[in-house]
């Protein structure tokens, strides 16, 4: 099977189906959760619960990124703190921000949007990736960490792992021809997006509901966020 | 005809011995010898010797002592592109001498005679030179229905080239339809289009792939034929490496800006008219493998990206189902419909809901009892 052959399934039936089974994965998930339903609320609000939420959101993404040691996760672990935020921000940079990922969303949902040079999104990536080296390393080495560590914790980390460092080796056109480091890329990304609904990256996605309803508990309690 | 050597039948025309050694380096130069190694090359050890290295040496000696090579050009579902390319192509100088290597003993588009009578002198061709003649396959081939879909003379196409193929000292597909089913294979395929290596497979079918093919890939390769009586190398879609080493992405004159993040975003806007490079517009250059952008076309005038258009990728297999021509490479092949993500959401929503509800009632029941 030449490698044009293997990127043509990469980037058709296969993604075609890691797609679907991803977001019927995520629609799953999320709705046997919502559907368990809340228990009854018997007390009087103290305060707004959409002001909460709103006000959670603003913090987690405004405020607290920058002021990191007010917080006591920074303080408790920077190394975590600093490596996580730098793999987010290039996972952001990378996805959104690169060229090639923004044509895929177009392609998708119809809507592009102004990228950031190639070096740029280049050094991002390498940045993406050395922080989930070290963060592995650490994950490895910590004792806390070690205990807590699993199967599902390292699987995690490698489904992630693979497209980025083969969308870096096709970028600097690394270990083959164009077409074969592509594929290798596609293939990695449509394991990844299988691999989401059956684990915590999906994350991603729930992320906002759990922030949501902490932050509408927050408010309700008119507990300073 | 056929049975003087090349060098006779040049002398005949006028060809001075001046011009027979320019036209040696020309091929040379064509074939892409001057950059390959001799052992790369494929050449015969019976012309290593005289060559001493020297390819153009080789090839002085081959056209010296060889004979005409007889060609029989089949045309199945094709548009005659191919042949028009090889036909008005390259530099008068290089064309008539690349021709004057060769007899084409058969064409349907070249040939004077028609009918029963081309058909039949396609016969006598194949006969007299059983075992000698090149095979040159313009076109892809029908196969469903019995090969109904495209009939000469009364014979599926089918079967004209498993008899063309079977008598042929070698096998070249020229063109992307001809090479990997073109246009006519592309979904749903109604015809059941095929490549000749998908039918030809107890010979080497050389696959001079392209839309059209660059006509001095095609002519270089017949005339490597002509002369050294070898096929060049191949790569893994059995496409000469001379002309199909590198991607056009490799090659081109627009990459710097790829590597800047410079690109056009329409074909009217300043990073087009600055010759920006063409990737968001739907260049299929990085992953397709042709000389375009070295060889170019019309005597290395210019090729399609030059010129603002981005890259097809009409080298390569499939190339019309590999994504829309104007859209971005990345772009998935499949994507699905609102309907079908529709579906999978509601039902993923579906059976969340269901195992909630189930889920609640056994809690219900569990109480109850208790």
């Amino acid at each position: 099977m030449s490698s044009q052959a293997v990127l043509e399934f990469a980037r058709g039936p296969f993604f075609y189906f890691a797609l679907l089974f991803m977001l019927f994965g995520l629609a799953y998930r999320l709705f046997s959760v919502i559907s368990l339903g809340w228990s009854k609320d018997r007390v009087v609000p103290m305060g707004s619960k959409s002001k909460g939420v709103v006000v959670t959101f603003l913090k987690a993404f405004l405020i607290w990124p920058f002021i990191p040691w007010v917080k006591n996760t920074f303080n408790r672990n920077p190394l975590i703190y600093i490596g996580g935020g730098l793999f987010h921000l290039s996972l952001f940079v990378v996805v959104i921000l690169g060229t090639p990922h923004m044509l895929v969303w177009k392609s998708l949902i119809g809507l592009g949007w102004p990228t950031l040079p190639l070096p740029v999104v280049d050094w991002m990536a390498a940045v993406g990736i050395i922080a989930m080296v070290i963060l592995l390393i650490n994950r490895r080495i910590h004792p806390v960490l070690k205990l807590i560590s699993g199967p599902a914790e390292f699987f995690a980390w490698l489904f992630v792992f693979l497209p980025m460092i083969t969308g870096y080796m096709m970028t600097h056109h690394i270990g083959g021809s164009y077409e074969a480091l592509y594929a290798r890329h596609m293939i990695t990304v449509d394991v990844l997006m299988i691999w989401i609904p059956l684990s915590r990256i999906s994350h991603f996605v729930f992320y906002f509901f759990s922030r949501a309803i902490h932050g509408q508990e927050f408010g309700k309690r008119g507990v300073a966020v | 005809m056929p049975d003087e050597t090349i060098k006779q039948g040049l002398a005949k025309q006028g060809v001075s011995r001046r011009d027979f050694l320019k036209l040696s380096g020309l091929l040379a130069a064509a074939m892409g010898l001057h950059a390959a190694p001799v052992e790369a090359s494929g050449l015969p050890v019976s012309l290593n010797a005289p060559a001493s290295g020297y390819q153009e040496q080789a090839i002085l000696h081959a056209i010296e002592t060889k004979q005409r090579l007889p060609v029989i050009w089949l045309e199945f579902q094709d548009c005659t592109g191919c042949t028009e390319a090889v036909s008005r192509s390259v530099s008068p100088s290089l064309g008539n001498l690349v021709l004057n290597t060769l007899t084409i003993e058969y064409h349907e588009t070249l040939s004077a005679a028609a009918g029963f009578q081309v058909e039949q002198a396609k016969k006598d061709a194949m006969e007299k030179y059983a075992g000698q003649y090149v095979l040159v396959v313009e076109g892809s081939i029908p196969t469903d229905n019995d090969g109904a879909y495209c009939v000469i003379g009364g014979r599926s196409a089918v079967d004209i080239l498993k008899e063309a193929a079977a008598g042929a000292a070698a096998i070249i597909a020229v063109g992307n339809c001809a090479a990997y089913g073109g246009l006519p294979k592309a979904k749903p395929n109604p015809t059941g289009a095929k490549g000749v290596w998908e039918l030809i497979t107890d010979k080497a079918v050389v696959n001079i792939s392209g839309c059209p093919a660059i006509p001095e890939a095609t002519t270089g390769v017949i005339a490597h034929f002509a002369v050294f009586g070898t096929l060049p190398k191949l790569d893994k879609l059995n496409r000469p490496l001379t002309f199909y080493g590198k991607t056009v992405h490799d090659r081109c004159l627009r990459r710097p800006f790829y590597e800047a993040g410079k690109f056009a975003l329409s074909f009217d806007d300043e990073g087009a008219r600055e010759g920006y490079c063409l990737y968001k517009l739907g260049c299929k250059g990085p992953t397709t493998y042709n000389a375009c952008a070295t060889i170019k076309w019309d005597q290395g005038l210019s090729f399609p990206i030059q010129s603002g258009h981005p890259c097809l990728g009409c080298s390569e297999p499939n190339f019309w189902d590999g994504g829309g021509f104007y859209e971005g490479q990345s772009a998935p092949l499949d994507r699905p419909t609102i309907t079908a993500v529709g579906a999978a959401i509601g039902a993923g929503a579906a059976l969340g809901i269901g195992t909630a509800l189930v889920n609640q009632s056994k809690k219900k029941a569990k109480k109850g009892e208790s």
